[in-house]
């Protein structure tokens, strides 16, 4: 070998790893997940293996955010990052832990229900790994996660996903995928015990009523939709109305009876709660997107999808501007708020009483244009 | 170069298959076309004509027939629910309500398809005729509720009505409003499910 050769070859080792250390160090990083600041209620910050320990160690550990009011009540559960990719879902978590001041009752809120799937992303859907807002704080880093548990933390999926106990056949990777875990099972996969966990949260605590915080692609049916067990119907019938006086336009869905693993049939099955589970319009997630930008993630704007809802192709009303962050955010908080409210009026001994969580007017309509994309939110957090 | 050609060929093949996939949201009105223009135009409720008490059922299964059931609760009126009922299931009642709105995932909860709630409703809405009960016709989903699934349910359901409730923005088309006007079913359109409570009760004697 000539000594032009070796100093080719010191040069592409050299590279390679720079390359590596810099990869590693973002691999790593991944695994710090910025958890909420504590607002004027959260009177612990519990785990989840407090309630069910063999997630403990686990990155399917996940913190609890407690928001106790003075006066005894019901609870409540927010389940938030349930698909680590619907930002709105974990944003709304947030925005109400570090706001609601809860006077009766008590509100569990979980950020990031599937932590693992916090910890990486879908490189191959070109995803953004992280986004900032300017809040009260100064500038605050967020991650973008995935749909699904990290496959460092459980691998491999099997060919078919068999759902315990229905014995569901689904795709095998839908085995990472907490919302068709549930109600879980302690000697389970890792995602199955993360479910487990939630259940046995519910089940100690008396949880009355639990929200689950979705977004979906515009391609899909079941959008700026609320879903319901068939006990919660009645509450979300009142609420629904409620929400459709305040100028929020929401479709509600009973939960099918023969689609298991998701929060809102199986938490309602397997455990006393009230479940309900909402959706929003997220640009970022579907398949006729345009490339994946915070532009798009935040301002809820894409080109591709104004040419698609010419088509007729979407199942939501799409124009040039989109569907900002506070939109979405101000649907779930509105919804909780509207669906908690109609739960105190069937359950007066049970009540669960907060204020101080912006909602659907706060964080949207009073909003100036200039401020939707992510300002406007940022505005709410600490 | 003949590759460069065929490569584009094809490129121009997938974008046309891809806009044809597309079509209309909403499809043609499946009443034959008619829409409140060519069948004259639809004339609200001028008196009222149906008795208490009232069976409320699905046409579709969406949820929109339990949201009518909490405004009609609020109201105060005698009513029961019955989103699977069949004839056998029509009892004293002097008035059917049909709230139309198809959804898989209620269909799925009901655990019936589209083509089993079809026939329920076909025999229910004979029954109701047989009876002589009095019919009413709600769409009050919107345009969430429109669509092929749901609109396999609307014109069974509004040709046989005596009275019908809209919400607007799920008859931008005229699909029931055609179907009124040619049939000369009095129709009112509302702004919103809420709205419901200003129309509703002045059907009842």
């Amino acid at each position: 070998m000539t000594k032009k050769n070796y100093i080719s070859a010191a040069i592409c080792l050299a590279v390679s790893v720079a390359i590596m250390i810099v990869t590693s160090m973002n691999f790593l990083a991944a695994r710090d997940v910025p958890l909420p600041e504590k607002g004027p209620s959260v009177t612990e910050v519990k785990m989840l293996s407090d309630w069910f320990d063999g997630l403990k160690g686990t990155n399917g550990d996940t913190p609890v955010y407690v928001l106790k009011g003075e006066k005894e009540g019901g609870a409540a559960l927010v389940l938030g990052g349930t698909h680590a990719n619907e930002v709105s879902g974990y944003m709304s978590a947030f925005t109400f832990i570090e706001n609601a001041v809860v006077e009766q009752g008590t509100v569990y809120v979980i950020p990031y229900t599937n932590h693992s799937a916090m910890t990486h992303n879908d490189p191959g859907e070109g995803n953004l790994q992280y986004f900032t807002l300017q809040t009260k704080s100064g500038e605050r880093t967020f991650r973008y996660g995935s749909r699904a548990t990290n496959p460092v933390d459980q691998w491999p999926d099997p060919d078919v996903y068999i759902h315990y106990p229905s014995g569901q056949q689904l795709s095998g990777s839908e085995t990472r995928n907490i919302n068709r875990a549930y109600p879980g099972r302690p000697d389970g996969n890792l995602t199955e015990k993360m479910a487990y966990g939630v259940a046995e949260l519910i089940r100690a605590e008396n949880v009355g009523i639990t929200f689950d915080l979705h977004e979906a692609s515009p391609e899909y049916p079941v959008i700026n939709a609320t879903v319901a067990h068939q006990n919660a119907m009645n509450i979300a019938s009142e609420g629904c109305i409620n929400l459709l006086l305040g100028g929020i336009n929401m479709a509600l869905e009973q939960s099918p009876t023969n689609f298991h693993g998701l929060t809102h049939r199986e938490l309602g099955d397997y455990t006393d709660t009230m479940a309900f589970l909402m959706e929003t319009a997220n640009a970022s997630q579907g398949r006729l997107r345009g490339a994946t930008t915070v532009e798009q993630v935040l301002g809820g704007k894409d080109e591709c999808y104004l040419i698609s809802e010419g088509l007729g192709m979407l199942y939501v009303p799409w124009d040039e501007n989109g569907h900002p962050i506070e939109e979405r955010c101000g649907r779930h908080l509105q919804g909780i708020y509207e669906y908690v409210t109609a739960y105190n009026n069937a359950n007066p001994d049970s009540a669960i009483v907060y204020s101080g969580v912006p909602g659907y007017s706060e964080l949207f309509l009073e909003a100036d244009p200039s401020e939707l994309g992510g300002a406007r939110l940022g505005s709410f957090l600490l | 170069m003949i590759k460069k050609i065929s490569a584009l060929l094809l490129a121009v093949a997938m974008v046309a298959s891809l806009a044809a996939c597309g079509g209309d949201k909403k499809p043609a009105a499946s009443n034959g076309g008619a829409s409140a223009s060519a069948a004259g135009e639809v004339a609200g409720l001028t008196e009222a004509f149906a008795e208490s008490p009232i069976l409320v059922t699905s046409g579709g299964q969406s949820a929109d027939y339990q949201m009518i059931g909490t405004v009609m609760g609020k109201l105060g009126m005698d009513y029961e629910i019955n989103n699977l009922a069949t004839s056998a299931d029509l009892g004293d009642a002097k008035t059917l309500i049909v709230v139309v709105g198809g959804s898989s995932k209620g269909l799925g909860a009901a655990g019936i398809d589209a083509d089993g709630e079809l026939a329920r409703l076909e025999e229910l809405m004979a029954g109701a005729k047989d009876a002589g009960l009095s019919i009413i016709a709600m769409h009050t989903g919107g345009e969430a509720r429109r669509g092929d699934l749901s609109d396999k349910f609307i014109t069974p359901v509004f040709e046989k009505a005596d009275y019908a409730i809209v919400v607007s923005a799920g008859d931008e088309d005229g699909l029931m409003s055609g179907i009124c006007a040619g049939a000369g079913i009095p129709m009112d359109v509302i702004g919103s499910i809420s709205d419901v409570t200003t129309v509703l009760p002045a059907a009842f004697k």
